[in-house]
């Protein structure tokens, strides 16, 4: 089948200062002393592919590389190594709940968002009623979101982004926000957009989403591909690793 | 690479920002925005009530200073804006890829809308003291305008990547503008200053800007054909520059935020 993303050796590390200097002031007064370094290696030769039509579950522990994954795919991150090959428009849900300006009401945030997701006015301004309705926040349209709960905002968010969404989407944490009403029409929406056939690439740690939606999985373990297959191969895999306790530190009784 | 944020019309992800930046900053009211423009109508008041006494024996000395004043005010907003411009919408640049560039660009919108409200409000002031400036002086004065856009807009590119890695740039910044308001002839006629220190000051981009305004809409006269190419080519050089530090850092201006 046809990939319409695709990673290739993907490689990213991020240098952290022992000692971080954000500033000109600690510029020039570290001029003498020589910055230190840490190099963290996140990402080490991620290669895989997302099919068209297929959903795809990115499964690990926290701090496995999976949002930066996310990221580097989305165009967000520059990738040290390795190619991301594009083959249709993406649109990525990331970090939900924060991305807004408190400032501004729902609309204006609908629009700033949907403007940066691919959308343009005259979109937005044809969708603004049914993606208010879908994250059922008409009665609030003008409220500013900083008003807003974490649950609203991240409705928000979604729900401009299945308006957004054309071919591809990207999700972090998907079906874990909002009550069981709201999450129930994310799944039924999921759905629908699967069999207009919309790729689509998630990060869960809900083995139930994983058995129920996804085609595929793929663990990662330490920036590295751990497993990549069947979904419920995967999620066996991973329950595996995550279940298994720390090993001992050496030279202990 | 096809991205979905690639999408949008150009014009309406400039369009939006700058909307939203002008409603969030003036709370969604025209009310708002009188109000902004206040700050800088009580601050030619205040230097006008000192500086004009030292000044009495030149007539022109109001003109000028209203002249250089809202010149100098554009200046020192869209500059700070313009520094901290993806700091600030950094929100919008972890959640998608999109022509961040934009969002530089956008910062200076608000600034400018003031500076064109100040303009209509000069020549109006002009036209009513029966010095009404001609076309040719006007449409010198919006080419001064365009140069003076294209330097901030270089620097704020250059600058607004910069920040995300030297979180003090701003406070640095702050300062120079301080030093600068006295650098450059706000207050002062620059004919106070030796001639010799006229080159230096003119490197300092505000001073060559407000200078030749002030001689087109105020003195009536044009300045030199060589004054015209030096800004010029100092406004393309900023541009040049500017672009070119941005095209360098931009891409992970995201792992910076």
């Amino acid at each position: 089948m046809e990939a319409v993303l695709a990673g290739r050796g993907l490689h990213k590390a991020f240098a952290i200062p022992s000692v971080r200097r954000t500033t000109v002031r600690e510029h020039l007064f570290g001029l003498f002393a020589r910055p230190s370094w840490e190099r963290l290696e996140v990402l080490s030769g991620v290669t895989f592919e997302l099919r068209a039509g297929e959903t795809l579950a990115i499964l690990g522990r926290n701090g496995s590389g999976k949002s930066t994954l996310l990221r580097i795919l989305a165009g967000i991150y520059t990738a040290d190594a390795g190619e991301v090959e594009r083959q249709a428009p993406i649109t990525p849900i990331l970090e939900l709940g924060v991305g807004w300006n408190p400032e501004l009401d729902a609309v204006d945030n609908v629009y700033l968002i949907g403007a940066v997701m691919g959308l343009a006015r005259r979109e937005v301004r044809a969708a603004l009623d049914e993606i208010l309705a879908f994250a059922e926040l008409e009665r609030f349209a003008n409220l500013k979101l900083q008003h807003y709960s974490s649950g609203m905002a991240a409705r928000l968010a979604y729900s401009v982004a299945f308006h957004a969404v054309r071919e591809v989407l990207i999700l972090d944490e998907i079906f874990a926000v909002g009550d069981v009403r709201f999450r129930a029409r994310c799944e039924e929406r999921y759905r629908q957009l699967s069999r207009q056939g919309c790729s689509v690439l998630l990060v869960t740690h809900d083995m139930r989403v994983v058995r129920t939606f996804c085609d595929r999985a793929l663990l990662l373990e330490g920036g590295r591909i751990a497993a990549f297959g069947g979904a419920a191969a995967v999620a066996d895999a991973y329950i595996e690793v995550v279940g298994a306790p720390p090993a001992p530190p050496p030279g202990r009784e | 690479m096809p991205l979905a944020a690639d999408r949008t019309p150009f014009g309406d992800l400039l369009w939006t920002l700058v909307r939203t930046d002008f409603k969030s900053r003036y709370h969604a009211s025209a009310a708002g925005f009188v109000w902004a423009m206040l700050k800088p109508l009580a601050m030619f008041v205040v230097l006008l009530a000192v500086f004009s006494f030292i000044f009495a024996a030149d007539p022109d000395y109001r003109l000028n200073l209203i002249v250089g004043l809202f010149l100098w005010d554009f200046f020192n907003e869209s500059t700070r804006a313009g520094l901290t411009a993806l700091h600030a919408k950094g929100f919008l640049l972890s959640k998608a890829r999109f022509p961040s560039w934009v969002v530089v660009v956008a910062s200076a919108a608000n600034a400018l809308l003031t500076l064109l409200v100040f303009a209509v409000l000069v020549v109006a002031f002009l036209a009513a003291a029966g010095r009404a400036p001609s076309p040719l002086a006007i449409a010198g004065f919006a080419f001064y305008v365009l140069n003076l856009l294209a330097i901030v807009i270089g620097f704020s590119l250059a600058a607004s990547v910069l920040f995300l890695r030297y979180r003090d740039l701003n406070q640095i910044w702050d300062l120079a503008l301080q030093a600068g308001f006295f650098l450059a002839p706000v207050v002062y006629p620059l004919g106070m200053i030796p001639e010799r220190f006229h080159l230096w000051l003119y490197l300092w981009p505000p001073t060559p800007i407000i200078q030749f305004s002030r001689q087109v809409l105020v003195a009536g006269s044009a300045p030199s054909a060589r004054g015209h190419l030096l800004l010029a080519a100092a406004s393309v050089a900023s541009l040049a520059i500017g672009v070119m530090v941005f095209r360098r850092h931009a891409p992970r201006a995201a792992e910076y935020l």
